[in-house]
């Protein structure tokens, strides 16, 4: 089962994304300055967990969606993905929003199984990789059911498993867990640790919490200012993956004094 | 909720009817009054078409009753059925372009109050005196305001929807078909429920005035005979034909099209 969901090895060499001097447009008149992101560069190391934190309108969302190929970029620059500029979303980068993710008329398992047409492989194989992604996210039990019978922590399960199991180089998530409550959340954060030794696939996270970025992340980038600039950037894969442990609680407060 | 509480709307709505059918029976028992030969209760009207063996007309010419129901409810069914669709496509067709969107909505809005009804006289100088007309009327009466209905819905639809079926390589043909058309159906459906009635009265007039068969009809042929028991059958028929089809309605909208965006 392990060897149906694993992509590809982390090789630290080539980024998975570059973001090469990106303005984000913003459509509307006398939008140039009103837009948080302007000569921006980042580099997203492949086969990592990388999260984005910053103050609330800082544009860190609309630099995910500009990672994902939904935001319009000005021509000075761009994100570049295996070596091309990203002009549109991929089934190769997948988002998977706050909110809105699933669609209420299809189960579990059809809305898991969505983006299956549009990959390669046989029908068997599909089945296969479908199910084992449903056993891998605990959700074979559920898999009948519609979404509005799913709690809200099984709903981003859900999403999560839908995106995964079109194989995509990169994962992004804009602020998954933030309607759930602090317990609920903490358990995801924990899956999405689990999911990524399996499958290590490259995951940008957008959220606001301080310490789910530590946490979940192999790495932190803290954004602000307008124009948007990087704060921070930080290497948290030797942090203590526990919530109480000095270095954990320390970095967290060095964070949120810079965020505020 | 325990299944007796389920079950309660259904015992009080029946036993209200019972009630007044009953109250109604009693009044209506005595001969000669003035209520009898006007309103003739149930067990008279029931029983005075019972006798000619529920054939409706004089003579030969005379149809069965199913025959009258059968072609109100194919004209009702037909003219809804093709405006649905109709409404879809449109609305579709014009969530593509914006431009499309502006000239038309204004031509909608005026067309869209004008009564079914309004249209009946139009209809029969063109169509002639025939099913095409009811259908016509129908369609008149529903198509514009679901074609707003539909559009509505369009722009109601989470920007998320069509973005994520994208991103996972769905294209225009996919995204409409597997997306936007599930999210908006049960929102459209909703719509042509509520507007059902409007195409219910609009046959009904139809066939009272022009057409010559059907429910409608019924009433009229009671009229020229001054046979009240035959208006008052009809009436009847017209009223339990009316509730069956908007329960059947409202089953479909529960069992089939749950689910709200």
């Amino acid at each position: 089962m392990v060897a149906d969901l694993t992509v590809l090895a982390p090789s630290p060499e080539e980024p998975a994304l570059k973001v090469d001097r990106l303005t984000v447009a913003f459509p509307g008149a006398g939008a140039a300055a009103r837009s948080p992101i302007v000569d921006f560069s980042l580099e997203i190391a492949l086969g990592e967990i990388t999260c984005l934190l910053g103050p609330s309108g800082c544009g860190k969302t609309t630099l995910l969606r500009a990672l994902g190929g939904f935001a319009r970029a000005k021509d000075t620059g761009g994100v570049l993905f295996q070596g091309q500029w990203l002009k549109e979303p991929t089934p190769d980068i997948v988002m998977i929003f706050q909110e809105n993710n699933l669609y209420p008329w299809l189960t579990v398992r059809r809305n898991v199984a969505f983006g299956l047409p549009y990959c390669e492989g046989t029908r068997e194989e599909k089945r296969v990789r479908l199910e084992a992604m449903l056993r891998h996210v605990g959700l074979e039990a559920a898999a009948d059911q519609y979404p509005r019978e799913l709690s809200g922590g099984m709903r981003q399960r859900t999403a999560i498993a839908r995106a995964l199991v079109v194989n995509p180089k990169v994962l992004l998530l804009d602020e998954p867990f933030s309607a759930l409550d602090v317990a609920l959340r903490r358990r995801m954060q924990d899956l999405m640790r689990a999911i990524w030794e399996t499958t290590r696939t490259t995951f940008v996270m957008v959220t606001h919490n301080v310490e789910e970025a530590i946490m979940v992340g192999h790495r932190v980038i803290v954004l602000g200012g307008r124009p948007m600039t990087v704060l921070l950037d930080e290497r948290t894969e030797a942090t203590p993956k526990d919530r109480y442990a000095p270095e954990t609680l320390a970095l967290q407060r060095r964070i949120e004094d810079l965020i505020e | 909720m325990s299944r007796a509480d389920a079950l309660a709307p259904t015992i009080f709505g029946a036993g209200t009817l019972a009630l007044l059918l009953g109250l109604w029976e009693y009044l209506g028992a005595g001969q000669g009054v003035a209520l009898t030969s006007v309103l003739p209760p149930p067990s008279r009207f029931i029983a005075t078409v019972a006798e000619s063996g529920f054939r409706i007309g004089l003579g030969s010419q005379a149809a069965p009753l199913v025959q009258s129901v059968a072609s109100t409810f194919f004209r009702v069914f037909a003219g809804m059925a093709i405006a649905f669709i109709a409404a879809i496509v449109t609305g579709a067709a014009l969530s593509l372009s914006k431009v499309a969107t502006w000239c038309l909505t204004p031509v909608l809005y005026v067309l869209a109050p004008i009564a079914p009804i309004a249209w009946i006289p139009t209809a029969i100088v063109v169509f002639g005196i025939s099913n095409v007309t009811a259908v016509f009327i129908v369609f008149m009466g529903v198509y514009f305001i679901l074609t707003i209905a539909t559009l509505a819905e369009i722009r109601r639809l989470p920007e998320e929807f069509t973005t994520i079926a994208g991103n996972l390589g769905a294209g225009p043909a996919h995204r409409w078909f597997r997306v936007v058309l599930p999210a908006i159906l049960p929102g459209v459906f909703t719509l042509l429920r509520t507007n059902f009635i409007a195409a219910w009265m609009a046959v009904l007039v139809a066939e009272m005035v022009g057409l010559r068969d059907g429910l409608g009809a019924i009433i009229m042929m009671g009229r020229n005979l001054f046979n009240n028991e035959l208006i008052m059958f009809g009436m009847a028929i017209i009223g339990v034909s009316g509730f069956i089809v908007d329960r059947m309605l409202a089953l479909i909208a529960a069992r089939v099209l749950w689910w709200r965006i």
